[in-house]
C-alpha cells in the first residue's frame, strides 16, 4: 500500500478510502465508457475538513485528485487515471431550506432530484433538470454547468447557483458569491460553475428555488420527419413564445422506447415527436396550447394531443426521459453525442446528421432538447467491433464540424472533459484558450485538480485520428 | 507623451481616433489624450502598443459609471469605446444580437424592438453603451423580470490588455464549451480586458405592459408590498422608495408586463390587495432616473445587496443614518443615498460609509459604493468587503493584466 493511501485512510477511515483492484474497478470511467483509466485510490469523505485534508495530502505526495458525484456524466470529466478520485456522496445534506428567501444550501453530494422533492411541499422546486436527475449530484451540476429540458425557460445551473464554499487545489477554502447575489468583485462563481472541477472541489453550494408552477400543459405533436419537427420549433421560438420545454425524439429513438419498458404509447410510424411543455398562470395557457397547435399544424403535424391529467404527462415523460435507458436495446454501447446549433439551423444541420450516421453506417438516433438548439446524436454501436467503433469516432467528429460550421459549439451541456479537449480547436483559437488558460492557472497554477480535462493536447487535425482523442486507450474487452 | 508615440497612435487609430484636448478629470486621473479605436483590430493594436509604451488606460464608453470604483492609481490616456459601434448581427428569428460595444443601449432598442424583440438590460444613462452596461454589470428596474445582466450575455469579445483579440462563448443559447468567461468579464469594470462586441440573448416584447403605483404611510407594508408584487407571474419591476421628498409616505412601483390575460390578473390583485392606483406609462423611466440620480447633485450612493427577509432592517438601518433608500425587493437590492452638506461633507462621508457598512453587516448582505466624490473615497474601498476572495482577484488581474495597464487602481482591492 502506497504512502498515500496510508495516509488518506488515516483521513477519511479505512472503509471511505477504496484501494482494491475490485473496488477501483467502477470508477475507471463516468458516463463516457470510452475513456478509461484506473485510480490510484477512491476517497468519500464526509465533511469540508475531510476534502481539505485529502487535497493537502495528495499534494504533498505529489498526486492529482479528481473530484467526482455520482459519475453519470458523459465527457469523462471525472476519468482519474493514476489519480485520486475524491466522491462527495457521502456530503449529501440539505443544510437549509429557506421558503421566505428562496434558496437552499446544499452539500455536494445532495441528488439533484431530492432537493426538488424536499421543497416541494413549500411551493419550490430547483429548476435544473439534467436527464440523470435521479441520481446526479447537486456537486456534479455546479461541475458540469448541467442543463436539461427545462432549461429552456429556467436556465442552466448557473442561473441557479449563488454562492459556493470551495476547496481550492491548494488545500486553501473560500467562500465565493452571495446569497443575496450581486457578490462585489469578480463574478468567482460565474467562472466556477461549469468548470468542469478544474478550479476546485465545491463543498457546499447555495442555489436558487424557485415556485412551482400554477399549472402545467404538456403536448405531444406528431410529425412526418425530424426535419418538420425542427421547423416547427424554430417557428415557436420566431414567435416569441417561451415553453419551458422543446424536446424531439426521432423515429429510432421512438421505436427503441416502444419496445422497451418505458412504452408510452407513442405513434411507430411517426417519424418525429415533438413534446412541448408549458407552465405559467392558468390564466395564459389555454391560449398558448392553441397558438402550439396552430404553429404546429402549419409545420405539418399530423396532430397534437394534450396530456389531460398528470398521469398522461407523467407518461409523455416517461417516453423522453426513457430514451437514453432505451438505447440499450439497440446495443451494447452507446455514444451519446451532445453539440449546440442555433435554432434557426436545426433542419439543415439535423438532415446533415442523419446522412452523416447514413453514410458511416451507424444506428444513429436523436433525443435533443430542440429548444435550445441542443443537439444529441446518439450512436448504437459495439465497441468490440474495432471497425465500428472507428467509424463511431470519424461520424463524431464530422457530426461535430457540421455542428460548427452552422454557428454552432461542441458541447451545451455535457462538458468537454477528455472527450472533447482535443476539438476545443474548432471553436477557439490559442489566444481564446490562452484566456481560459489564465482562469485555470489563477486557481490551480500546477495543473493537479483534475488534469487532462477542458484544454486540448494538441491542437490540429485530431479528429482524423482516433489515437489522438485517447481511444487508444479504450480497454477491448472481447 | 512625445510627438512620435502620438503619431504612433494617429497610426493605429487614424486622425479621428486620436484626440489631443483640454486637461480632464476623471476617477482621480488627469486627461489630454483621448484614443478611439473604431474596430477591434485597431483596440488590440492599440493595448498592445499602450502595453509596450508603459502607459495606462482609463476604459470609457458612456461614461456613467466613472464615478463608482476606487480611485485610479494614475492613468495616462482615455480609451473611449464610442467609435467600436454598429449591430454587426441581428438574428430576429432566434431572439440573439451581435453588437459592438460602443453601441448605446437606445440604438440597440431601437433596432431590435421594431421586430418584437427587447434589449434585457435597462441600466440608467442616455448614453449607456452595451460594453459599459456589461462591464459593470449595470442593473436597471427591470432586471427583476431580465434576469442579471450575465443571463443577457451569450459570448463576448475581448482584447487583453497584452493586445490579443479573444472570443469566448458565442451565438448559441446555450453552451459549456470551455470556462465561462464571459461571467468573468461581465461585471470586472474592465480589469482583465476591453470588451469588443458582445453576442447577446434579447427577450420576446412583452404584449402587454401596465403600470401602478401603491402609497402607504408605514414603511414596513411598503416592502410587504413591493415583494409581494415581485414575487407575481407578471412582475416586471417592483421598486420601493422610503420616503417620497414632501411627503413623509413610502410609494411601491409597480409594472407588470407579459401575456395580457396575466397582466391583468395581477394588476386586479394588487388594486384589490394593496388599492394600487394606475400609474403613467413613463414610471419606469421615472423610476431608472431616480436609481441614477439618488441622492441628488452630491453625494453618495451604494448599492447593498440582502435577502428579502432582512430588506425591512435594512432600510430602517439606513434611513436611520439618514439615507433615503429605493429598493428593488425581488432583486435584493437596495440603493442607499446619502446627501452631504456644503459646511462638513468628510465627516457626513465618514458617516454615510460607516452606516452603510455597517447595515450590510447586520443585514448579511454586501455593500458597494457605485458613487462618491474622489476626495472620499482616499482609504477606503468602494467594492465593500473582498478580504476573502482578494487574493484569487489579485492572481486574475496579475494573469490578464501583469503590467496594469486597463484602469489601474479601479477594481476592487485597487487592482
Amino acid at each position: 500500500m502506497s504512502a498515500l493511501v496510508t495516509a488518506l485512510r488515516s483521513i477519511v477511515g479505512d472503509e471511505a478510502c477504496l484501494s482494491g483492484p475490485e473496488e477501483l474497478f467502477v470508477y475507471e470511467c463516468d458516463g463516457l465508457t470510452l475513456h478509461s483509466g484506473e485510480p490510484l485510490a477512491v476517497v468519500l469523505p464526509r465533511s469540508r475538513d475531510e476534502v481539505q485534508q485529502v487535497v493537502r495530502s495528495c499534494r504533498e505526495h505529489g498526486v492529482a485528485f479528481v473530484p467526482r458525484g455520482a459519475g453519470t456524466g458523459l465527457s469523462g470529466g471525472a476519468l482519474a487515471d493514476g489519480g485520486v478520485v475524491i466522491e462527495c456522496s457521502r456530503m449529501n445534506r440539505i443544510v437549509e431550506v429557506n421558503a421566505a428567501d428562496r434558496y437552499a444550501i446544499v452539500e455536494p453530494g445532495v441528488v439533484n432530484a431530492d432537493l426538488s422533492k424536499a421543497t416541494a411541499s413549500v411551493g419550490l422546486f430547483y429548476a435544473p433538470d439534467p436527464s440523470s436527475q435521479q441520481v446526479c449530484t447537486i456537486g456534479g451540476n455546479v461541475a458540469e454547468n448541467s442543463g436539461g429540458p427545462h432549461t429552456l425557460k429556467y436556465g442552466t445551473t448557473t442561473d441557479h447557483v449563488l454562492a459556493l464554499e470551495l476547496v481550492l487545489p491548494s488545500g486553501e477554502v473560500v467562500e465565493l458569491g452571495s446569497t443575496a447575489g450581486f457578490a462585489p468583485g469578480f463574478d468567482l462563481v460565474g467562472a466556477v460553475v461549469g468548470s468542469e472541477g478544474t478550479l476546485g472541489i465545491v463543498t457546499q453550494a447555495t442555489v436558487k428555488l424557485v415556485p412551482l408552477p400554477e399549472r402545467v400543459e404538456t403536448l405531444l405533436a406528431i410529425f412526418p420527419d425530424v426535419v418538420a419537427a425542427c421547423r416547427c420549433v424554430a417557428e415557436i421560438i420566431e414567435s416569441g413564445l417561451v415553453p419551458a420545454a422543446l424536446e424531439i425524439m426521432d423515429r429510432r429513438t421512438i421505436a427503441a422506447v416502444e419496445a422497451s419498458v418505458y412504452r408510452a404509447g407513442l405513434p411507430t410510424d411517426a417519424g418525429a415527436v415533438l413534446l412541448v411543455e408549458l407552465d405559467g398562470p392558468a390564466v395564459v395557457l389555454p391560449d398558448q396550447v392553441a397558438r402550439i397547435r396552430e404553429i404546429a399544424a402549419r409545420a405539418s403535424a399530423s396532430r397534437v394531443e394534450v396530456a389531460q391529467d398528470d398521469a398522461e404527462r407523467q407518461r409523455m415523460w416517461r417516453a423522453r426521459k426513457g430514451s437514453f435507458g432505451a438505447m440499450g436495446r439497440l446495443a451494447p454501447d452507446l455514444y451519446v453525442h451532445d453539440a449546440v446549433v442555433p435554432r434557426s439551423a436545426l433542419p439543415e444541420v439535423l438532415a446533415a446528421v442523419c446522412a452523416i450516421g447514413d453514410r458511416y453506417g451507424l444506428k444513429l438516433s436523436n433525443v435533443f432538447h430542440a429548444g435550445d438548439g441542443n443537439l444529441h446524436p446518439n450512436i448504437s454501436f459495439d465497441r468490440r467491433d474495432a471497425d465500428e467503433l472507428a467509424r463511431v469516432v470519424a461520424a463524431g467528429a464530422e457530426i461535430l464540424k457540421v455542428c460548427v460550421d452552422a454557428g454552432g459549439v461542441i458541447t451545451g451541456e455535457h462538458g468537454i472533459g477528455s472527450e472533447k479537449r482535443d476539438f476545443m480547436g474548432m471553436v477557439f483559437s490559442d489566444d481564446d484558450l490562452d484566456a481560459m488558460r489564465r482562469l485555470h492557472d489563477a486557481f490551480n497554477p500546477d495543473g493537479l485538480c483534475n488534469p487532462g480535462k477542458v484544454f486540448p493536447t494538441t491542437r490540429f487535425c485530431v479528429e482524423s485520428d482516433p489515437k489522438a482523442r485517447g481511444y487508444d486507450r479504450v480497454p477491448f474487452d472481447g | 507623451m512625445t510627438s512620435s508615440e502620438l503619431d504612433r497612435y494617429r497610426e493605429l487609430l487614424g486622425a479621428d481616433g486620436v484626440a489631443e484636448h483640454a486637461a480632464l478629470e476623471l476617477a482621480g486621473a488627469e486627461f489630454e489624450l483621448t484614443l478611439k479605436p473604431n474596430d477591434g483590430a485597431a483596440l488590440a493594436a492599440l493595448l498592445a502598443q499602450l502595453a509596450e509604451n508603459g502607459r495606462r488606460a482609463l476604459v470609457r464608453g458612456g461614461g456613467g459609471r466613472v464615478e463608482s470604483g476606487n480611485a485610479l492609481r494614475g492613468a495616462d490616456v482615455l480609451l473611449a469605446t464610442d467609435r467600436l459601434t454598429g449591430v454587426m448581427e441581428f438574428e430576429a428569428a432566434e431572439g440573439v444580437c451581435r453588437v459592438a460595444a460602443g453601441t448605446t443601449l437606445a440604438e440597440l432598442r431601437s433596432r431590435v424592438n421594431a421586430a418584437g424583440w427587447e434589449v434585457p438590460l435597462d441600466p440608467p444613462g442616455a448614453r449607456t453603451t452595451v460594453g459599459g452596461a456589461i462591464a459593470a454589470a449595470a442593473i436597471g428596474p427591470r432586471a427583476l423580470g431580465h434576469g442579471p445582466v450575465r443571463r443577457a450575455v451569450l459570448g463576448l469579445e475581448v482584447a487583453l490588455a497584452s493586445g490579443e483579440r479573444t472570443r469566448c462563448g458565442g451565438r448559441v443559447v446555450k453552451n459549456v464549451t470551455g470556462f465561462d468567461m464571459g461571467k468573468l468579464y461581465t461585471g470586472s469594470f474592465g480589469a482583465l480586458g476591453v470588451i469588443e462586441s458582445a453576442w447577446l440573448r434579447l427577450r420576446p416584447l412583452p404584449r402587454s405592459r401596465r403600470c401602478f403605483e401603491v402609497r402607504a404611510s408605514d414603511p414596513e407594508v411598503a416592502l410587504r408590498a413591493g415583494l409581494a408584487a415581485s414575487r407575481r407571474d407578471s412582475a416586471a419591476v417592483a421598486a420601493v422608495r422610503l420616503p417620497v421628498p414632501n411627503t413623509g409616505e413610502a410609494a411601491v412601483w409597480v409594472e407588470f408586463a407579459g401575456d395580457a390575460r396575466s397582466v391583468d390578473r395581477d394588476a386586479d390583485w394588487l388594486c384589490g390587495e394593496w388599492r394600487a392606483q394606475v400609474a403613467p406609462a413613463d414610471l419606469v423611466d421615472r423610476v431608472r432616473e431616480l436609481q441614477a440620480e439618488l441622492p441628488g447633485d452630491t453625494g453618495l450612493r451604494f448599492r447593498i445587496a440582502v435577502v428579502a427577509s432582512r430588506a425591512p432592517a435594512l432600510h430602517a438601518e439606513l434611513r436611520a443614518g439618514g439615507a433615503e433608500t429605493l429598493g428593488y425587493p425581488g432583486l435584493n437590492v437596495v440603493y442607499a443615498g446619502f446627501r452631504l452638506p456644503p459646511g462638513e461633507p468628510a465627516a457626513a462621508a465618514s458617516a454615510a460609509f460607516a452606516c452603510a457598512s455597517r447595515a450590510a453587516q447586520a443585514a448579511g448582505g454586501d455593500a458597494i459604493c457605485e458613487r462618491a466624490p474622489v476626495w472620499a473615497k482616499a482609504g477606503r474601498e468602494m467594492f465593500g468587503d473582498v478580504a476573502g476572495r482578494l487574493g484569487l482577484f489579485a492572481k486574475l488581474k496579475q494573469g490578464f493584466d501583469p503590467q496594469g495597464v486597463l484602469n489601474p487602481g479601479f477594481f476592487a482591492g485597487g487592482l
